[in-house]
């Protein structure tokens, strides 16, 4: 009886005895970095928006801050978002008949209001709240990326579980002074005054971080981490 | 479970099945839901499922594309933010809801980004002091009802306001020679000031008009024995504080639908919460067993008020009458001749006289709307005579003004129209055409009338459907107003939204009918009370007053006056009323849901079962399994005792019933219905609930044009509006399939409501803690039992109620030493479970962190069922039905179960005599309704730490928080119900199809946003109101360098500041929710009485949520057997 393979066939079941496992295992990695990349989550993509609203404008150059619009983020789940009123109270005296603001103005004429894009979409089963982020000594930053730095707002971390829960497993590496909250570029090593008028001496996150989690008690990742923390 | 064989009578039965022990029902108790759970609820092909896949992959792929983890949204914020919301964050209003009779109940609303969502009690109110009931929990359902009238219609065309104002206009113009002779005016009974202002204005203009205030349950006949009695109508109000002995002639006062339910539930379990103080415990909640005050109960129902009296006599709707008599002259009453009166109707009379005498002024008899005159008469001639007049009952100033007869106004209106007397017919938010005694012929009549008819209400019902004109009216929510509270006092209604499909309120219309323009329909309102403000107030500044009476809900000093009256004259008292031929009488009664009709529409209240017969969809008439007999309404076999038989009629397992259905006939009228048999009904009666059975009620209350249950207003005539005698009943052996959730969770025989009279608490106060099941091991179970002195021994700890001699862990362990040799294995924590308490900071959480924890007070549960529907308001939880009910497939998170016992005749426990009883015996025990005790239990998810349902999820959607909640992760569910498998508790739901509506734009209205709305294939059980928690510990936890620091160092939640949505809801206070870690929280408190126990908790399931047993302070010289505890 002949042999089956030819003998040429070793090579090629000697490749797939390597290769297969290392395929499986590169498809593995390719599929899990595809579910975290940035087209997946969405990161990075800028999205389009009815009037385009520069924040790197209003923060960077006008020196707005975010609470002018943001107005609930320190009492409410929801950081607010800015009715077309507040537009108008400063482009009723500048900017007056510009193009671009053409809708923001009809829309306060008819009493119609605005539509925006949501950025930072978070799914429904899951309860964020802004409000004790902030006053805990989590900054806007943490989660919004540079914000002043973008013209037309994107996502800058991928919104995915695992990323909310490597805060929830180690707050230090995210805390700030309370009073630096709305700072966007404040580093550990800059040092501040707190609030509460105690002067936070300059150190590496995780060192200001550990004592800010204990000033600010913080709780622990064990509780952080439980699933009704977020899901109800 | 018994071997088959050896069937065990259980002591507790939820239903007839469970307590004959047939087969058919331990067949349904081995499965968890019903054998056809998982079924299609249609036959699909295998072409057709093939079909379905090749969707469900496109839809995957091309319909979705995007992989992002949530999807891209829309945000809309406002172009002027209204100043002081503040988005996520509710605002609550103060408002008020005018139900039955028109009297208020003062109500404060949570209004999350304009819509209210969700209405509590207002605390201020003194017909609420917090409290709610089933319909105000529901009102906000109706609001958003799709099937709400959503236009003017001119014979069913679409037409204007404005239209319809000037034809009504156009007719009262015509009438203006003849000053109104020709219009007649028909609202419900109002007690709005506004109102009554309002239609003064228009009757002065119309002098002859007649306005009649009518619904088809007004209380016509209390009216007519007041006005025997002194000449005038007056206003009972009862205060239960004061009243240690209570008799309740048929009087149903603990259940919503009697004006002041919700005040008077909670006077009187004020008196009811035993609290026995062990050493260092304080017993603020509660009272010492010796104030308890006694309820005697006479009625023909079983009744909430029968359900949690001490005493309970079923007696037929004619037997009352010669009881309240007999009883009357026994109590000296003068002027009053009686038939004796025998059986335990004497014992009774005999009892009940001495007590009430006894207890003097502190006495009280109140008699029920469905009462005659007689006893009305009688009732208040008792009171004086026992000297309670101001003291347990005082008589103000009627609430309505000028009140009347209901129904003998619409007869003379009947009479009129038939007369052509009428020329303008205008119906305000009466359903006549409905809920007329079926001898007015109001329909017939109205679709005759050939003057102009115009109806105003919420919906285009059976009456708006007849008429030329319907103005389609503004919800309660929806317009400013005033309503009277059951004392007078005066609530303002302020609207929480513009109204929702358009319409306007009465005061609204029968302004703009007097001529004059509205503006704003505020200004009505304030320009009632600016008058008032200046008549009465004469304060500095009508704004500022105005404006707190706004805030508060309540306007201050404006409770009735006291009426003044005379001594009660009994020259009136009319005779016994021989019920026609004897036979088997009749009664109707107000629907423990639907009331009379008018909530039909509202999926919430048709859902939730009724307190005691636990039917849900329907009503049937109701009767004693004596009468079933006599009457042969039920299968062979059952009285026999062959328990071969199926007993399908009987038993409700799984939510299914089968009814039979019989022909009834009262003086020649006719009535198909099904009969259910309910233990310690009165014999010789049949009990009808009214209202169900609407032809237009809407897509819930009338799917597919029938309506739901039988409309039993087709038997109901103007001489018998609450009873009548000589009712004929024929089998038709058709069967009708009731949904019927009485068996539907059934535990095994393990008698879950553990209940004992004041002296067997008295001589062991422990009663409630040793298990039928497992004699001994007081201790172990005690320790497995969370917030226990025990429990807080095992974890090391100090319990700030433990010290003292008479300390429960102490005497318990003393009294059960012997017992400990019959050791339970079953007791020994077990091994497998994982290792709860977590670790905080490196100790268990039981120790260092919060331990949520819920205690349920079996004295203070009335089987009220309003914290089902707050339950289902707050935690969004879907109506899915009658058919799905009968699936065993409803939804609710939290559910009354309702327990029959017959304690012996004999020496012995509170149980059947003789556990070898069988067949015949027990079906004889079965009909003894006047020994038959209702129980209560209201029982959700307990929250064990050591939770059984965990262990067993393949996905870890089911576990432990650092504080003990057992949560709930609705994302990561997969529907595989072994969890609910797995609950000893039976208190895991499970979405077998899309039950949350997610079509509906209005109906999405009404979620609340803090909760998921879920979706098909997911389990969901009780959070303890997750949101509500999570919410108050952000506030905490964000005011951390302001607030107190707790026993561990955290910012400490106050003992109260979360409040779930059952306990906030519950009129009497039945719930506790707490910190057990916290030693000031009323929780713990109630978790170190001594008649504090866990349900089941010799499962080794640790329930976080603990039941106190119920105290019956029953008249030793009445109990029957019954001594040694239960």
């Amino acid at each position: 009886m002949p042999q089956v393979f030819p003998k040429s066939m070793n090579v090629l079941a000697r490749l797939l005895i390597f290769g297969l496992p290392l395929g499986a295992a590169g498809g593995a990695v390719a599929g899990t970095a595809f579910y975290r990349s940035d087209y997946t989550t969405g990161a990075r993509e800028v999205w389009d928006q009815p009037v385009k609203f520069s924040h790197k404008h209003h923060v960077a150059q006008l020196g707005i801050g975010c609470q002018y619009c943001h107005t609930s983020v320190e009492v409410s789940a929801n950081a607010g978002f800015p009715p077309t009123q507040t537009c108008m109270n400063c482009h009723q005296q500048m900017w007056v008949g510009a193009d671009a603001l053409a809708p923001i103005r009809e829309g306060y004429k008819k009493d119609e209001p605005m539509a925006w894009n949501k950025v930072h979409n978070v799914p429904h089963y899951t309860y964020f709240n802004h409000s004790i982020h902030v006053g805990k000594g989590v900054g806007c930053y943490s989660c919004h990326g540079q914000v002043d730095e973008m013209n037309l707002l994107y996502q800058t971390k991928t919104l995915l579980m695992e990323w909310c829960l490597n805060c929830h497993r180690n707050p230090e590496l995210n805390l700030r002074p309370r009073s630096e909250i709305y700072n966007l570029r404040w580093k550990a090593e800059d040092g501040s005054v707190d609030t509460d008028g105690e002067t936070i001496e300059p150190g590496s996150q995780a060192e200001v971080g550990r004592k800010l989690k204990e000033k600010y008690q913080v709780r622990g990742s064990q509780v952080l981490t439980n699933c009704s923390m977020c899901h109800r | 479970m018994p071997a088959d064989n050896t069937p065990a009578a259980p002591d507790q039965w939820q239903s007839v099945d469970q307590w004959m022990d047939s087969p058919a029902f331990r067949d349904l108790m081995r499965d968890e839901f019903p054998a056809d759970a998982a079924e299609w609820l249609d036959p699909v092909s295998r072409r057709t499922a093939l079909g379905l896949m090749g969707a469900s992959v496109a839809l995957a792929t091309g319909c979705n594309p995007s992989l992002k983890p949530a999807s891209a949204r829309k945000v809309v914020p406002y172009v002027r933010q209204p100043s002081g919301l503040l988005p996520g964050v509710p605002l609550f209003f103060a408002t008020a809801m005018p139900q039955a009779g028109g009297v208020g109940l003062g109500l404060v609303a949570k209004s999350t980004e304009g819509r209210p969502i969700k209405l509590e009690g207002n605390p201020s109110h003194p017909s609420s002091l917090g409290g709610t009931n089933i319909f105000a929990q529901a009102a906000v359902l109706d609001l958003y009802d799709v099937d709400r009238s959503a236009s003017v219609l001119r014979r069913g065309e679409p037409s204007t306001y404005d239209n319809a104002i000037k034809a009504i206009r156009d007719a009262l113009d015509a009438q203006k020679g003849k000053q109104g002779e020709g219009v007649r005016i028909v609202t419900e009974p109002t007690t709005s000031p506004t109102l009554t202002r309002v239609m003064g204005d228009l009757l002065k203009q119309y002098p002859k008009a007649k306005w009649l205030q009518y619904e088809p349950l007004a209380g016509d006949d209390r009216l007519a024995a007041q006005v025997a009695a002194f000449g005038k109508p007056v206003n009972p109000v009862y205060d239960f504080t004061k009243a240690d002995v209570v008799l309740s002639l048929d009087c149903d006062f603990l259940a919503a639908g009697t004006p002041a339910d919700v005040r008077y539930a909670r006077d009187f379990i004020s008196r009811r919460k035993v609290r026995s103080v062990t050493a260092g415990l304080d017993a603020k909640d509660g009272i010492k067993p010796e104030a308890m005050s006694r309820l005697y109960a006479v009625e023909s129902m079983v009744t909430c008020t029968g359900a949690t009296a001490d005493h309970r006599l079923p007696l037929k709707p004619s037997d009352i009458d010669a009881f309240a008599r007999a009883l009357a002259l026994r109590v000296g009453v003068a002027g009053t001749a009686a038939q004796p009166i025998t059986g335990m109707g004497a014992t009774w009379v005999d009892q009940v006289a001495a007590e009430l005498t006894k207890a003097g002024k502190a006495a009280l008899v109140v008699a029920g709307d469905t009462q005659p005159v007689a006893v009305h008469l009688l009732a208040m001639a008792i009171n004086e005579k026992l000297g309670a007049v101001g003291q347990t009952v005082a008589y103000t100033e009627p609430l309505q003004p000028n009140p009347a007869g209901a129904v003998g106004g619409l007869q003379a209106l009947v009479a009129d129209l038939k007369a052509g007397k009428v020329d303008l017919l205008y119906m305000g938010g009466v359903n006549p055409a409905y809920d007329a005694p079926a001898d007015l012929e109001f329909k017939a009549t109205l679709a005759a009338f050939k003057g102009l008819s115009v109806h105003h209400g919420l919906y285009v019902d059976e009456t708006g459907v007849l008429c030329n004109w319907h103005i389609n009216a503004a919800h309660f929510l929806e317009a400013w107003g005033d309503v009277r509270g059951h004392d007078g006092t005066v609530a303002l209604q302020q609207p929480l939204i513009a109204p929702v499909y358009g319409g306007k309120s009465p005061a609204e219309v029968f302004t703009t009918l007097t001529g004059q323009t509205v503006g704003d329909p505020l200004d009505l309102v304030k320009a009632t009370w600016k008058a008032h403000f200046e008549a009465e107030v004469k304060g500095p500044e009508f704004e500022v007053w105005w404006n707190t009476a706004v805030r508060e809900g309540v306007v201050e000093k404006t409770a009735a006056k006291p009426a003044g009256v005379g001594a009660v004259k009994l020259d009136e008292l009319p005779k016994l009323a021989a019920m026609t031929s004897g036979g088997i009488e009749v009664q109707f009664r107000a629907d423990p849901s639907l009331y009379d009709g008018r909530y039909a529409n509202n999926g919430w209240l048709q859902e939730v079962p009724k307190p005691v017969s636990k039917i849900a969809w329907d009503n049937a008439a109701l009767l004693s399994a004596n009468t079933a007999q006599k009457l042969g309404l039920y299968e062979t076999g059952w009285f026999t005792g062959d328990t071969g038989n199926t007993y399908g009629w009987s038993g409700g397992e799984h939510g299914r019933t089968n009814g039979q259905m019989a022909e009834f006939t009262l003086n020649g009228r006719k009535l198909m219905a099904a009969v259910f048999i309910l233990p310690g009904h009165a014999d010789d009666a049949v009990t009808f609930y009214v209202g169900h059975g609407r032809d237009r009620a809407g897509k819930v209350g009338s799917p597919s044009g029938v309506g739901t249950g039988f409309n039993t207003y087709k038997l109901r005539t103007t001489d018998g509006l609450w009873a009548a005698g000589g009712l004929d009943i024929k089998p038709t052996g058709d069967v009708y399939l009731l949904a019927c959730t009485q068996g539907q969770y059934a535990m095994e025989g393990r008698r879950p409501a553990r209940s004992a009279t004041r002296e067997q608490f008295a001589a062991k106060e422990h009663f409630a803690q040793v298990p039928a099941a497992t004699p001994g091991e007081y201790k172990e179970i005690r320790e497995l039992t969370p917030g226990t002195p025990e429990d807080f021994k095992r974890l090391g700890k100090k319990h700030p109620f433990a010290g003292g001699g008479h300390d429960g862990h102490d005497h318990a362990t003393d009294e059960h030493h012997d017992d400990h040799e019959v050791h339970d294995k079953r007791l020994i924590p077990l091994s497998l479970y994982p290792e709860y308490p977590q670790k905080v900071k490196g100790e268990e959480a039981t120790k260092t962190y919060r331990r949520w924890g819920m205690g349920i007070d079996l004295n203070a549960c009335t089987g009220c069922s309003v914290c089902v529907v707050a339950c289902v308001a707050e935690n969004n939880i879907p109506v899915v039905g009658k058919e799905q009910v009968t699936k065993g497939r409803a939804m609710h998170w939290l559910r009354i179960d309702r327990y029959f016992s017959i304690p012996g005749a004999d020496e012995g426990d509170d149980q059947l005599g003789d556990k070898s009883v069988r067949g015949r015996n027990r079906a004889e025990q079965a009909k003894r309704s006047a020994d038959i005790r209702v129980h209560f239990q209201p029982v959700m998810c307990v929250h064990c730490e050591k939770a059984p349902c965990e262990v067993v999820c393949p996905v870890g959607a089911t576990l432990h928080d650092a504080d003990g909640i057992n949560a709930m992760v609705y994302n990561r569910c997969v529907g595989t119900r072994y969890c609910s498998n797995n609950c000893p508790y039976k208190v895991r739901r499970f979405n077998f199809i899309q039950y949350a509506d997610y079509a509906t734009p209005a109906r999405k209205l009404v979620n609340n946003p803090e909760v998921t709305v879920r979706t098909r294939g997911v389990m969901e059980k009780c959070t303890y109101c997750i949101q509500r928690i999570r919410n108050a510990e952000m506030q905490a936890e964000r005011e951390h360098a302001t607030r107190p620091k707790d026993d561990v160092g955290r910012p400490k939640i106050f003992d109260g500041e979360i409040v779930t949505a059952c306990q906030q809801a519950c009129p009497t206070g039945a719930i506790a929710f707490g910190d057990i870690n916290d030693r000031t929280s009323k929780v713990l408190r109630w978790k170190a009485e001594p008649t504090a126990y866990g349900l089941l908790a010799e499962l080794n399931t640790m329930p976080r949520t603990t039941h106190v047993a119920q105290v019956r302070n029953e008249n030793p010289a009445m109990s029957r057997g019954n001594k040694g505890g239960a």
